[in-house]
């Protein structure tokens, strides 16, 4: 996929919401305009380490001076957001990514239902914005284990009514019911989803007779798969006929970087869609949480996805 | 070969597809490249390929020729900051097709051109423009460092090889 700009960016003010949700705006320090984008696309901030992570962009796509992004801080996670909130200040300089949106409005829609767990309304935000501004019938789920969520209060203000909160922690203790809580099935209802697995995974399973195209997912951590067992394969260059074995302990991805291909990659997780790959024959493994199911009879994503035995790659 | 031409711009990135950043005045390292850049320091996408590239040049008409779109290859005119082409030095007066194999002099410092530059997908894809076809045998010169030195934005270049 895309091969995107890195940036410089200056870190122009810093505020905080609840629930260790830090927002950051960020301008350019030479250009006035940042690198157009969609509702629902994401930024990738590089770690002094050169690690990636992915932060969905929650301004107003229409003002391209600045970007902001909302990291919360996972205090058992891999250590990116903790980097954030403990090591960028106002002035600091954030090395940002031009950003790419795997996840966008479906303009054929008639009724775009928005369902967000936590720090997974962040994508869902410009997204419920764009749907009111183009006049398009939507509403927005809001689920939360505190009793006011970061956000709360300019999501009231853009969506009034339409906005719902379900708050696991506040006294009410109003839990969405994915059952009873989404939208039934018709051909002009789309529905949108961002949060933990445990709300994906309930979506999903409620959704699973749906025509695929109709229910969307942001993913930011990769696909649940404890029980996955990777095996060594073959992986056969279409161009050359060279044939690369990938041990069970290394991905596709790294073989072939080290066989000097030049490929591009990000999370490595399976959910950014940077190293996808064409492929001929061969069964895939797919693993990862980006392609379509209409894209995995021709194309894999390199960093997560396996082979059975032995797969032709379009390189 | 009589010609005299200018260093317009010179660029750096520190990085694989980070923003090129301009400098005013650079130091050429032979056998390395710009103090600063990717390929100076070996984290340039192309560094693992072999082939010259401690340089790269690119003439400034070239950019003025895809801001008119001339010849007409895209839908409407491209136009490129310098930088955002992503190579060194934008000269301006400088036949860089015809410096393969040949030595020049950029305000102190010679080079000698390698090979052609070509336009690559990953350039169109990183810009989010269709430069690739009016790229096409005008991409510019990729070159070594045969006298290190300083050079300055303004500097002059000129021939040594006849």
């Amino acid at each position: 996929m895309t091969a995107r700009i890195i940036m410089k960016l200056l870190i122009e003010d810093i505020q905080d919401e609840p629930g260790a949700v830090r927002v950051l705006t960020l301008k350019h320090p030479k250009r006035p305009v940042l690198p157009a984008w969609q509702p629902g696309a994401h930024v990738d901030l590089r770690l002094p380490d050169g690690r990636i992570r992915q932060y969905s962009l929650i301004s107003d796509p229409e003002d391209l001076t600045r970007y902001r992004i909302a990291v919360k801080c996972e205090e058992n996670g891999r250590g990116g957001s903790k980097w954030v909130h403990e090591s960028l200040d106002i002035g600091s300089e954030a090395h940002i990514s031009a950003p790419r949106c795997n996840f966008s409005l479906d303009g054929s829609g008639a009724y775009h239902f928005f369902i967000a767990g936590g720090i997974g309304i962040t994508p869902l935000m410009a997204m419920a914005r764009q749907a009111l501004a183009s006049g398009a019938s939507f509403d927005l789920a809001y689920c939360t284990s505190l009793e006011v969520p970061p956000f709360a209060a300019e999501l009231h203000a853009w969506f009034g009514g339409r906005l719902r909160i379900f708050s696991a922690g506040g006294a009410a203790k109003r839990r969405f019911d994915v059952r009873a809580g989404l939208p039934k099935q018709e051909p002009g209802v789309r529905i949108y989803c961002c949060g933990p697995e445990r709300l994906t995974g309930a979506v999903r399973e409620a959704t699973r007779d749906w025509p695929e195209g109709q229910v969307h997912f942001e993913v930011f951590k990769p696909a649940l798969d404890e029980n996955f067992k990777p095996e060594p394969f073959d992986i056969k260059i279409a161009s050359t006929g060279q044939i690369l074995r990938v041990p069970a302990e290394k991905s596709a991805l790294s073989v072939l970087k080290d066989a000097g291909f030049l490929l591009p990659s990000s999370c490595e997780l399976g959910v950014c869609g940077s190293c996808l790959c064409g492929y001929r024959e061969g069964v895939a493994i797919h693993r990862d949480s980006v392609l379509p199911v209409h894209a995995r009879q021709d194309r894999i994503m390199l960093c997560v996805s396996r082979a059975r035995v032995q797969i032709t790659l379009d390189l | 070969m009589s010609w005299r031409g200018v260093l317009e711009n010179i660029h750096i990135a520190p990085a694989a597809s980070y923003e090129m950043e301009e400098l005013l005045e650079a130091r050429l390292v032979k056998g390395r490249g710009i103090e600063g850049d990717r390929y100076f320091l070996g984290t340039g996408t192309y560094s693992p390929k072999p082939a010259v590239r401690e340089v790269t040049l690119i003439e400034a008409e070239t950019l003025e020729a895809l801001a008119r779109n001339d010849p007409p290859l895209q839908d409407k005119p491209i136009i490129l900051a310098p930088g955002d082409h992503r190579r060194n030095l934008t000269t301006r007066g400088v036949p860089l097709n015809h410096l393969v194999g040949k030595h020049f002099r950029v305000g102190e410092t010679v080079l000698k051109g390698g090979r052609l530059n070509f336009p690559c997908k990953y350039l169109e894809e990183l810009l989010g423009l269709p430069v690739y076809m009016p790229l096409y045998n005008r991409s510019g010169l990729n070159c070594w460092i045969i006298e290190d030195g300083i050079i300055r934005k303004g500097d002059t270049i000129e021939p040594i090889d006849p």
